[in-house]
């Protein structure tokens, strides 16, 4: 070891509880980072396992054939089979045994209350080894109309015994007689979902397939390869079926699954990264500061002959040191981050299956590397600094004052800012959203290099209310502005997240005024609505049948949901029923109209018109996943609040929907009273007719506009939790910036004490010192924040009027709570001055 | 050179009853030991005692390492007079001073200030009573960076929630010469001016006692001169009570009178002292000490 590399060590060991705080942010923000890798790895793995479990065994799959397998998470619907087809597979040279499967999403209730499992509630048909990985663990297979078994998983959960009736609802609802208990592979049940598996003919009758079936699985008979069977049976079966290795299946059916947490994984890390970004602040304060309390002992090494370079070295081998060990640190707790993670996003709504934790060499190497690698660029700076101490300053007696910021990087900063912000507002205006993500890149960039002018500048003007408090206050608000560089990295940490937090939930609070702003053209008395994720089995045909048959119903019209590629994108439509939706819903077409939709049409969004360029009588080529590409004839198109009230830019009628797709699901009943009928009793009467299907529920306009907010106000609500962590590690920047000055002002508060300043105005002066760096950062954070919401709600309004809702209260809550953050991060750091010895202090040199 | 006999010139009175508290103007045994006659009774100086130490012990450390900074050190500070406090390094001094002060505790014996005994009041009490009651004036990083002139003057009295009067900061301001540096940060400021500054910062509440800790030390000699004769013009003129801790002979003798210190207990003293007397002075308790 070289001698620099030794001072190094010790350096960072003799300083450790200086670098205590700079570990701990560098633990928490690698602790997100490897919490979020874990968690995603986790959930495909476990979803993997899933899918190949309840494959296994099987060689071959027969299904109707589609354009595409799933869109946005969700595998689609295929035509089911005729009954017939399973002979013509077991026909064919090479098939030992063929299976039809009845398989399809339903929903499970149990003593009158819904089993709601992460992920859908699978109704299928029983099937004997080979076929199938179930096992049963008690019990026997189903046999008759009134006989399921249940995975041992959501049985021991539920507390159903063998003998006990469950209600099992799909197309159909059946009431059945649990007979036997299973396992799947090895486990209990699977990881994410419930099971109940009927026999056949209950099977489809269940999922409304007649005499038809879902798939038909087929194994080869011994030494035929099965790559040559799966040949043969498409050459003898045609187009429109589609023969795929069970496996391909498996994965095509986990990789649909698999889509929405490769978005959560984008967002968490997204979300960790900014908490790696403050923390690199922390870092870089720290740094700094600790160097500049050592300035005179850097001096000394470079008076007794150390070049610039071996300093700049030491600094980084410390920084590197703190990385790593931080890095360690926090990719230990990743695996508790995981399962805090978990239950966060459970909490908000997303399915994540529950199992064992994966842990991969490469999540291990990416926590380790991003911990470290912002560790050590953030030091950069600070050991820049320190390389360039010179050896005078070792016989130099008082402390060198802060550097001001110099003109280079004045200009800079004004020239950026004098870009970005009318940047902001021409993108704004100009609807490009690319722009404003280029403005606020920009604009980020200038604040950090005019925080040290622009920070001191506005705790002088936040801090005006502070002088009240005395002597103490005035104190509080000169040493704020006494380190500019210091002061702005505090500031600039906690105003990124603050911001962050504000922009989210400006965002978040428009998107809720934009949807509900649609709803006002439902006219609807009540509404039936599905009330899982829509995809995951939405309103049984039977639903709307029952509503319709009810004596104080005028008028019935139901809404479908399907998937669509756009080019190639996926993209969403709306299936109406033209003769009845006008009695529900004002709709305003500006071209052509609905009754014109026939089952070959299309309606369009007036935005949606506008950017293709298309006209009533032109034609739009659209995929779907039954019939592949159609060319569609716009019949009409429809002023875009009236899309909204829709919830999409792209309408058929039902007849048109029924060509395109295979499912049978409604999403949402508008239900219209006869005149002068009491709603409250109607909607008794509608709950009661569809009590056995367990999705259905009955609501009004209000509820109805309440239920789409909360599905927003949770993903805002993960949003912001995870960015508070941000915010966590920037008032710990605080803390550790206070604490590292008290060391600095040690004299200075001694002689202040000495001088008749009691403990408590010593406390209350560092506290003061705290929360208004934290107004600071809370206005800058804040308006920073209202900018690019407003910037980026400009810019993603396209056509629309631009709607901006400011949530007020949750903005107040945002100050409160980060003015509070501010004074409880100066809690250690006054209890620490108050605790110093007056006499030790005084005499500190 | 003569042999001085170790024994206290200010005999404790009565030892054995440390609770007293009341102010004795005529203690005594309390002798003012002329230049060459330690013990011999002398009427110049008496008068009203501003602060008073019995018999203190105060003690650093512990066992082997344990120091004795103060070993029954007991002393009377004269009011209206400029008392100096002298002896080697490692004698006590500053623990004496600092114990007077209020700012160290003592392990036993007694400080008063006034009527006020300093062991039986609270922290808080003690921040307050250095407030309102006492002044100091340290060697050096006397001023608070980030307040003018002005306001560091002031401290004592803002720390307190209220302002100094007008007439008497005025006063303070003109006799310091400091007019024209009020708004001026100390940065701004000459290591006199800065030091000019503390003595007004420890004078505006009008204290009872100043203490000030080798006040001369970082200065040049003309503005330690000037520094001096401001404080003992002050106790002639302002009534001032002013108690300095220093290692500097000529700065001793603009004192009233000198305490010699030398391993925790007071072992002489000098009434209207001269830079020689007490240099002759400190070389003999060098000997003794050393001897």
């Amino acid at each position: 070891m070289t001698p620099m590399w030794r001072l190094t060590l010790r350096n960072a060991l003799a300083h450790r509880s200086r670098l205590a705080l700079t570990w701990l942010a560098v633990a928490l923000g690698v602790a997100f980072v490897a919490g979020s890798l874990v968690l995603t790895d986790t959930s495909s793995h476990l979803l993997d396992a899933q899918f190949r479990t309840t494959s296994a065994g099987v060689d071959l799959t027969v299904r109707s054939a589609a354009a595409f397998n799933s869109a946005m998470g969700v595998e689609v619907q295929r035509d089911p089979l005729p009954a017939d087809l399973t002979e013509r597979v077991d026909a064919v040279p090479g098939v030992a045994r063929v299976r039809a499967v009845a398989a399809g999403a339903g929903q499970l209730q149990v003593r009158g209350r819904t089993v709601a499992p992460n992920g859908p509630t699978l109704v299928g048909s029983w099937g004997e080894a080979p076929f199938t990985a179930y096992a049963l663990r008690a019990g026997h297979a189903p046999r008759g109309a009134d006989e399921v078994v249940l995975d041992a998983a959501t049985a021991r959960q539920q507390r159903i015994a063998l003998g006990d009736r469950i209600t099992v609802s799909a197309t159909t609802s059946h009431t059945l007689r649990v007979v036997g208990l299973t396992g799947i592979g090895g486990q209990e049940g699977l990881a994410n979902s419930a099971v109940v598996l009927v026999d056949l003919p209950t099977g489809q009758s269940l999922l409304g397939l007649g005499s038809r079936v879902s798939s038909i699985e087929v194994l080869a008979a011994e030494g035929v390869a099965v790559p040559g069977l799966s040949a043969r049976l498409t050459a003898a079966l045609g187009t429109q079926y589609a023969v795929t290795n069970s496996q391909d299946a498996a994965a095509a059916s986990a990789d649909a699954a698999k889509e929405s947490i490769r978005y959560l994984r984008i967002v968490l890390l997204a979300l960790a990264g900014a908490g790696l970004v403050v923390g690199a602040f922390l870092i870089a304060n720290t740094f700094g500061i600790v160097l500049t309390q050592r300035a005179r002992e850097l001096a000394l090494l470079r008076a007794a002959g150390a070049t610039s370079r071996q300093v700049f070295g030491s600094v980084v081998g410390e920084a590197l040191l703190v990385g790593l060990a931080g890095s360690a640190g926090g990719t230990l707790l990743g695996v508790g981050a995981a399962r805090a993670l978990r239950g966060l996003a459970r909490s908000a709504g997303l399915a994540l299956p529950d199992g064992p934790l994966t842990v991969t060499g490469s999540t291990l190497g990416i926590a380790l590397a991003a911990g470290t690698v912002v560790t050590l660029l953030a030091a950069l700076g600070p050991a820049r600094r320190a390389a360039r101490v010179a050896p005078v300053e070792a016989m130099r007696a008082s402390e060198p004052a802060p550097s001001a910021p110099r003109r280079g990087r004045l200009t800079t900063g004004w020239v950026l800012l004098g870009l970005a912000a009318p940047l902001l507002v021409a993108a704004g205006w100009m609807r490009s959203i690319a722009g404003v993500g280029l403005g606020a890149a920009l604009l980020l960039v200038a604040l950090v290099v005019l925080g040290p002018v622009l920070a001191p500048r506005l705790a002088r003007l936040v801090g005006r209310p502070v002088e009240r408090l005395g002597v103490p206050g005035r104190l509080a608000r000169e040493s704020t502005v006494r380190n500019p560089r210091r002061t702005a990295a505090t500031v600039t940490a906690l105003a990124l997240g603050l911001a962050l937090i504000s922009f989210v939930s400006v965002l978040g609070g428009s998107v809720k005024a934009i949807s509900a702003a649609g709803t006002e053209a439902i006219r609807a008395d009540l509404l039936v609505q599905s009330s899982g994720e829509e995809m995951l089995g939405g309103l049984s045909p039977e639903v709307v049948g029952r509503v319709d048959r009810l004596p104080d119903v005028a008028v019935v019209s139901r809404a479908r949901f399907g998937h669509w590629l756009d080019q190639g994108a996926t993209s969403a439509l709306a299936a109406v029923d033209p003769v009845t939706l006008p009695e529900v819903a004002d709709i305003t077409m500006t071209a052509g109209s609905l009754s014109a939709l026939g089952n070959d049409g299309i309606v369009l969004a007036a935005s949606a018109a506008t950017e293709r360029g298309l006209q009533v009588g032109d034609t739009l080529a659209m995929t779907f996943p039954r019939d592949g590409e159609q060319l569609l004839r716009v019949a009409g198109v429809m002023a875009d609040e009236s899309a909204q009230a829709l919830s999409s830019r792209y309408i058929l009628s039902l007849d048109g929907y029924a060509r395109h797709y295979s499912e049978d699901v409604d999403a949402t009943v508008y239900v219209k009273l006869m005149g002068g009928v009491d709603q409250s009793r109607a909607r008794a009467a509608l709950k009661a007719a569809v009590a056995d299907f367990p999705n259905a529920q009955v609501r009004d306009q209000a509820e109805a506009a309440a239920g789409r907010a909360a599905a927003i106000e949770q993903v805002i609500g993960l949003v912001t939790v995870l960015l508070g962590f941000a915010v966590l590690i920037a008032l710990l920047g605080i803390t550790n910036t206070l604490a590292l000055s008290i060391v600095e002002r040690t004299r200075e508060i001694g002689l202040l004490r000495a001088v008749g300043m009691t403990r408590t105005q010593l406390r209350w002066m560092v506290r003061a010192e705290a929360v208004l760096v934290a107004a600071v950062a809370v206005v800058g954070g804040i308006v920073l924040g209202l900018g690019l919401a407003v910037a980026t709600l400009a810019a993603l309004a396209a056509d629309n009027p631009v709607v901006v809702s400011i949530p007020v209260g949750q903005l107040l809550a945002i100050v409160a709570v980060a003015v509070l953050g501010g004074l409880a991060a100066g809690l250690l750091p006054a209890r620490r001055a108050a605790q110093l010895d007056v006499l030790a202090s005084i005499a500190t040199q | 050179m003569t042999t001085i006999p170790a024994i206290t010139p200010i005999p404790a009175p009565e030892p054995t009853t440390p609770g007293r508290a009341t102010t004795d103007h005529t203690a005594p045994g309390h002798a003012a030991p002329g230049h060459a006659a330690p013990g011999h009774a002398a009427p110049d100086p008496t008068g009203p005692i501003a602060a008073r130490a019995v018999d203190v012990v105060k003690t650093y450390g512990r066992g082997e390492a344990a120091v004795r900074a103060l070993d029954g050190a007991s002393v009377d500070i004269q009011r209206g007079r400029f008392t100096a406090v002298m002896g080697p390094s490692g004698s006590g001094k500053s623990t004496l001073v600092h114990a007077l002060a209020g700012l160290d505790s003592i392990d036993s014996g007694q400080i008063l200030l006034g009527d006020t005994d300093l062991g039986a009041l609270s922290e808080r009490d003690r921040t307050l009573l250095r407030r309102e009651r006492l002044g100091f004036v340290f060697q050096a990083f006397n001023l608070i960076p980030a307040l003018t002139a002005e306001e560091n003057l002031a401290l004592p009295l803002t720390l307190a929630g209220t302002r100094p009067d007008p007439v008497w900061q005025a006063e303070l301001v003109q006799m310091l010469g400091l007019g024209a540096r009020l708004r001026h940060r100390p940065a701004e400021l000459s290591g006199g001016q800065q030091q000019r500054v503390a003595v007004g910062r420890a004078l505006i509440a009008r204290p009872e006692l100043v203490f000030a800790d080798e006040p001369t030390g970082n200065l040049d000699s003309r503005a330690g001169a000037a520094l001096l004769t401001f404080l003992r013009d002050a106790t002639r003129s302002l009534d001032q009570t002013i108690v300095m801790v220093t290692h500097d002979p000529g700065a001793a003798s603009y004192a009233d009178r000198v305490v010699f210190l030398a391993d925790g207990r007071i072992v002489d003293e000098q009434v209207d002292p001269t830079a020689e007397s007490v240099l002759s002075h400190l070389a003999r308790l060098d000997a003794q000490v050393g001897g």
